[in-house]
């Protein structure tokens, strides 16, 4: 049965609309740092995603800015009210992955949106597309902010969806950074690169909220099939032009081409989804354009990366979050919840668990930093049953209180990391090197009963009829909430 | 005169003038095609009006030096195989 959903920006653009949630701008804005300093603030007022009507050199093109950068708007991605609690949307990504993987259903081209314009050879120009230049600074135009990148294994059926952003270098070119770890690196550096044989990629810009969601999931799963869970139904695909791979046929714009094996190019320096340009420009992938494809009139797509929240912080921390959650009760961990505060830039993950055993909380770590999530955090905060792991109050108060400052911190020196971490050092980021911490906020179970602090707290420290008569009288005694 | 930027890895003062130097320069002339990359062999100065293209310089991570060089192409560079 299928879930309700949006096939493609379009129609979830309408749907933010009606719940408040977009801004449409009429006025023309410039591509170059205009459109990316408004996102920016969005961002950061956490306020509605925006939608450019019209753009400074490109008529015929718009851009929605912002997509899914607050709770509310990946609430409505996922077709739920948007007032919807964290929790809530958390069950409902939960239940809709949990059956069997659902196969993509393949369309015709001539039933494919994305197939509406259809660019091949020397007409191919990135400069016809309006990338913006996001942040003044960055090393060029990112027209991959807001998408993501197939590609396919040389030997085997698995195709990738990921986020590796993308800078328009010339007409037919765009680098970008493909760390070692990632499944796109694995499978060419692995592969492709000692073969020296180019690897197809499609560039598919503005995708459907839900193929983007997929495409962000640390998840076992082919993207693909992860969608058509997320949407309760296959989603449709749409072959290429100049390539086998397949498409979402709803995205906005594709870029296809191959990733050059043993050419590199400068890249950045870029703002991003840890809050700082930490990258220096410096050689990385080249990628080169054969075709490119879209819909009539199309939308370009601009997340802007910087301090929180943007929607790579959100959407990473999200799935990141609940990945994590389903791999711990996989391994038989009494787990109660887990929460990546995207405040955190996805560094920072709670853990709620029953306690049941000691050095619980480092098996924990040991667990989630050994996975393969674990190159994109470095900070587990592991918590008892009791503690609210939404809410920042009860967080701090617990790590505050609850850990010791020397026995509560176990440090691992020796963690895979990005080079994109801030306060690591010119080597750990060269060799993708960073230390991990957990902090064991448990109080430990072998204390004895009559030595464990009580928590001083309206729900844990009044019998239960008395808190019924306050909670009930309480706007009678005057109070709003 | 056409106006460039180059990012240096190092800092300003140990710029090298008035000797070759390959790498990716980024054309500023306004328009659709702002901020296109061009590989290339090329020399600097710190004298603005030494050679005939102005250069902007900027730092690893995007700082902007805040007066222009001057710079002149010597040749341009294809780095790409041939057919791709």
């Amino acid at each position: 049965m299928a879930y309700k959903y949006y096939k493609d920006n379009r129609t979830y653009i309408e749907a933010l609309k009606r719940t408040g949630d977009l801004i449409e701008i009429t006025d023309e804005v410039d591509w170059d740092l205009e459109m990316g300093a408004i996102v920016r603030r969005v961002c950061e007022k956490k306020a509605p995603a925006v939608f450019f009507k019209k753009i400074k050199d490109y008529p015929g093109f718009t851009a929605f800015g912002a997509p899914i950068a607050t709770y509310r708007r990946l609430a409505v991605s996922f077709g739920l009210d948007p007032e919807t609690s964290i929790p809530d949307i958390s069950k409902e990504y939960l239940k809709r992955t949990m059956g069997e993987p659902i196969k993509p259903k393949i369309l015709d081209k001539k039933d494919a949106p994305c197939k509406e314009v259809v660019i091949t050879g020397d007409k191919v120009n990135l400069f016809d597309l309006p990338a913006p230049m996001v942040h003044d600074g960055d090393g060029g135009r990112y027209i991959g902010t807001w998408h993501f990148v197939v590609a396919k294994d040389y030997d085997t059926d698995f195709v990738n969806w990921g986020m590796y952003r993308q800078m328009v270098y010339d007409e037919k070119t765009m680098v970008g950074p493909v760390l070692a770890f990632s499944d796109m690196g694995k499978m060419f550096y692995n592969k492709y690169v000692p073969r020296n044989i180019p690897m197809p990629f499609a560039t598919v810009i503005n995708p459907d909220p839900l193929s983007a969601i997929a495409s962000c999931a640390p998840s076992p799963i082919s993207e693909a099939e992860f969608t058509g869970m997320l949407m309760g139904e296959p989603v449709e695909l749409v072959k290429c032009e100049t390539c086998d791979l397949y498409v979402p046929a709803h995205a906005e714009i594709i870029i296809e081409g191959v990733v050059l094996p043993n050419v590199t190019l400068e890249e950045a320096p870029f703002g991003e989804y840890t809050g700082y340009r930490t990258s220096p420009r410096d050689k990385r992938t080249v990628y080169r354009v054969t075709a490119i494809t879209m819909r009539k009139d199309p939308i370009m797509a601009i997340s802007n990366m910087g301090v929180p929240t943007d929607e790579g912080q959100l959407l990473r921390s999200f799935s990141l979050g609940l990945e994590m959650e389903r791999m711990l009760k996989d391994q038989g961990i009494p787990v109660t919840g887990v929460f990546m505060l995207p405040e955190s830039t996805h560094h920072f993950v709670v853990v709620g668990v029953k306690p049941i055993y000691a050095n619980i909380a480092t098996q924990i770590g040991q667990l989630v930093f050994g996975s393969k999530l674990g190159p994109w955090f470095h900070m587990v905060m592991v918590v008892d049953d009791k503690t609210d792991i939404y809410n920042k109050d009860e967080i701090i108060h617990a790590l505050c209180t609850k850990c010791h400052p020397s026995r509560g911190i176990r440090i691992e020196e020796h963690g895979v990391g990005t080079p994109l971490n801030p306060f690591a050092s010119p080597e750990e980021r060269l060799y993708g090197r960073a230390p991990k911490v957990v902090f064991d906020c448990l109080f430990p179970p072998e204390w004895p009963t009559s030595m464990v602090p009580i928590k001083v707290s309206f729900d844990n420290v009044y019998p239960k009829d008395i808190q019924e008569k306050v909670l009930s009288n309480w706007k009678r005694y005057g109070f709003k909430d | 005169m056409a106006v460039y930027d180059t990012f240096i890895s190092k800092d300003f003062k140990d710029l090298a003038e008035d000797e070759e130097i390959i790498g990716v320069i980024r054309d500023l002339t306004p328009g659709k095609s702002k901020y296109r990359g061009k590989y290339a062999k090329f020399v600097v100065s710190k004298d603005e009006n030494k050679y005939p293209e102005r250069l902007w310089i900027r730092l690893g991570r995007g700082q902007l030096i805040e007066k222009p060089c001057s710079m002149k192409i010597l040749e341009e560079i294809n780095i790409f195989p041939e057919g791709l």
